[in-house]
């Protein structure tokens, strides 16, 4: 178990940069899950950690040990891919302990060494089924114990989860989950889905572009993500925005038609122009008046996940979503009273970071 | 008079029926969302609906004339298909006017029918890129102009955001709504995604092997839904489902689930039922007033959402979804594998029969 750095790395395909100078720490016995769009280099980032792809210069080190020219089979890591990767014919204790003969275990130890894995993923009743019997999700468990069995330094996974049918999605989330609570191995998990990374991460590294975002626990990248990316990418939708938040403030007081109150921006905002962020679950809807609200037109509103609406409203020129419970969208007519919670509120600089800025209620 | 109206449709390939009855009438200006699984007919109605295929019962009827063997050049609708095949030498401009030289529209009229829906879909900037120039979200919103540049007043889309990232439905999601309220057109849309169809529609009709079971508004047919088809489908996460037993009883009856029972007012009848729970229904915590029906359950994941967690339960061996909002403070932190208390209201409790609603529980 150790920690994995990359230093400088980039990996450039002819003109196209997939992974731009990168440097970075993930913690030993810590899971990473690599979250972001397509062609965002998450894949060739994990690659390259792999050794199944040069990276055009820089260095990756397991710990103190620099491995950037080691072949795969010498990293002494374990893979898990998108399709589950099992030996046809053979039952699943075999699949298991293929790999174990090359570690010159006593039979004891290895007996040993399956059954932790196979009670880890909760595998008991399948252990001598036939691969051919199993549903790819139970499938995909058998290649996960396989690449646990030989206690690798590192565990890599590549989109385990996106190709298993849908009934067996659940159980495979759940033994992913226990595995990695449980394990505290040092793995990089890669993904596009964002639940899948918000349910499994001890850290989110959020990529765009060839290079990360963030990095933070989950939790954190959501509730304050330290440049717009974040705040549109995770959630779903993802966070409102309003451009140019702050222009006519005078002496940093400012009076919007977002807010019943004139507002007063605390700090340096570089001279640039601010975009205020919200996200749809955090903008308050009333259907009665107020203190702190103001008026909005309802201009559209739809059933979302788990019976909530979502909201469409307009006060003044600003347009926003708001993700409200069931029983406040049923209730809603032409208009409503919404309110921004300060503490709610991300601001984002012209350059799209976070500024060194807060937003009060200015004194009256 | 009706934009488009289906009588009784049916259709077979050899021995096998692919469509029973359909009927569906659709209104100038709806936005009328066929939402089915896979294999449900979807695909088959479409072919119908442009001209591709004919019935082999019924009539398709577009603004009020009988269609039913018209070729689908003499339709008048425009069309989007599912999948895309952009023209790799041809330039977005080109991809997108392609139906209107293949129609030897005059040269004069093309370029304004290439900026009006360039306009609408927001790629006034990409006209004169090649498709490889293009990302993929890009290339969609190419192929969408390129199936509404035909001017005509319906339009037909075969499940144009399936298998797009969901940032990109996001956002193709609001560039459909938008450009069907601007037009003020007739769009008829399949998908198999529920989120999607319940934020597009006026109307949606439920396809359930080759039957529409249930058309109605996206809010009328997830709070009273008349068919277990549309409480099981229409809806993220799924409705749980627990089996049940009727039995008469008094002046009413009792319902026994496997987990929960309660009695019910009214002559609900006799036998086996099907009990349809939406997840927001399922609370949890020991906090809950007398109104709830309570058991245990056994907590099998919470998946973090953003903005709301599901979390799964097993209760006696039944799967649970509930969801709880991420803000919600009253919500009580739970881990995997602990054992919790969970509760359901009796009226939050669909009784179907047969695959048909026959009441609530409370």
């Amino acid at each position: 178990m150790v920690d994995i750095r990359v230093d400088n790395l980039r990996k450039q395909f002819g003109s196209v940069v997939a992974v731009d100078d990168l440097t970075m720490t993930f913690p030993s016995a810590t899971t990473t899950c690599l979250l972001g769009p397509s062609g965002c280099g998450k894949t060739t980032l994990m690659r390259m950690i792999a050794g199944l792809e040069a990276p055009t210069h820089g260095d990756i080190y397991f710990g103190d040990e620099r491995i950037t020219r080691l072949s795969t089979r010498k990293r002494n890591i374990g893979m898990v891919f998108q399709y589950p990767v099992v030996y046809r014919g053979a039952n699943v204790r075999e699949n298991i302990a293929l790999p174990l003969r090359e570690e010159k275990l006593t039979p004891a130890e290895r007996e040993r060494r399956i059954a932790e894995v196979v009670d880890l993923l909760e595998m008991r009743d399948a252990i001598d089924a036939d691969i051919e019997e199993l549903d790819n999700g139970t499938r995909q468990k058998v290649a996960v114990a396989r690449a646990v069995a030989r206690q690798p330094k590192i565990i890599l996974f590549d989109e385990p989860i996106t190709n298993v049918d849908i009934s067996a999605k659940l159980q495979l989330k759940r033994a992913l989950k226990e595995l990695i609570t449980r394990l505290r191995q040092t793995i990089i998990y890669v993904t596009h889905d964002q639940t899948e990374a918000m349910t499994l991460a001890d850290n989110i590294a959020l990529m765009r572009d060839g290079r990360i975002i963030q990095y933070a626990p989950p939790r954190e990248l959501y509730d304050r993500p330290n440049d717009r990316f974040g705040g549109w990418f995770l959630g779903n939708p993802g966070m409102n925005f309003v451009e140019n938040f702050g222009q006519g403030a005078a002496g940093g007081v400012l009076h919007s038609p977002l807010f019943a109150q004139p507002v007063r921006l605390v700090g340096d905002a570089g001279g640039g122009q601010l975009t205020l962020g919200i996200r749809p679950e955090h903008v308050r809807v009333t259907t009665q008046r107020q203190p702190e609200a103001v008026t909005a037109q309802v201009v559209n509103r739809v059933i979302v996940t788990g019976g909530q609406y979502l909201v469409t409203l307009r006060a003044g020129d600003v347009t926003l979503k708001a993700k409200v419970p069931t029983e406040v969208g049923r209730a809603l007519d032409a208009q409503a009273w919404m309110q921004l919670p300060l503490e709610r509120i991300t601001l984002f600089g012209a350059n799209g970071h976070k500024p060194d800025i807060v937003l009060q209620w200015a004194p009256a | 008079m009706s934009a488009v109206e289906l009588r009784n449709l049916a259709k077979n390939y050899g021995r096998k029926t692919v469509l029973r009855d359909v009927s569906l009438t659709v209104a100038p200006g709806d936005f009328t969302v066929i939402f089915g699984q896979p294999v449900s007919g979807k695909s088959v109605l479409v072919r119908l609906l442009t001209g591709l295929e004919t019935p082999d019962a019924g009539q398709v009827l577009l603004r009020g004339v009988d269609v039913t063997k018209a070729p689908a050049g003499a339709r008048n609708i425009g069309y989007v298909p599912q999948s895309f095949a952009l023209y790799p030498h041809f330039t977005v401009r080109a991809n997108i006017s392609y139906p209107l030289d293949l129609a030897k529209t005059p040269k004069a009229q093309i370029e304004p029918a290439v900026q009006r829906v360039a306009g609408l879909l927001g790629i006034q900037d990409l006209l004169d890129r090649k498709p490889d120039q293009l990302s993929g979200g890009q290339k969609q919103r190419v192929a969408i102009a390129r199936g509404l540049i035909k001017q005509t007043d319906i339009y037909v889309l075969d499940d144009p955001l399936v298998g797009l990232d969901f940032k990109l439905r996001e956002r193709l999601i609001e560039d459909l709504r938008r450009t069907q309220q601007l037009l003020g057109v007739t769009f008829i849309y399949t998908t198999s995604d529920a989120v999607e169809s319940m934020m597009l529609a006026s109307q949606i009709g439920v396809l359930h092997a080759g039957e529409i079971v249930e058309v109605g508004a996206p809010v009328q047919i997830y709070d009273e839904p008349q068919r277990v088809e549309t409480m099981r489908y229409v809806g993220f996460p799924q409705a749980n489902f627990l089996t049940g037993t009727l039995t008469a009883h008094g002046d009413g009856a009792r319902l026994e689930t496997p987990i929960l029972r309660t009695p019910v007012a009214g002559g609900l009848g006799n036998g086996e039922v099907a009990v349809g729970i939406r997840p927001e229904h399922v609370r949890l915590g020991g906090n809950l007033d007398a109104g709830y029906l309570t058991t245990t359950a056994r907590v099998l994941l919470r998946e973090d959402l953003g903005g709301e967690e599901i979390i799964y339960l097993d209760a006696a061996g039944a799967l649970l979804a509930t969801v709880i909002r991420s803000d919600d403070h009253d919500r009580q932190r739970v881990e995997i594998d602990q054992t919790v208390t969970i509760g359901v209201r009796p009226q939050d409790m669909v009784i179907f029969a047969d695959g048909r609603r026959v009441g609530r529980a409370g």
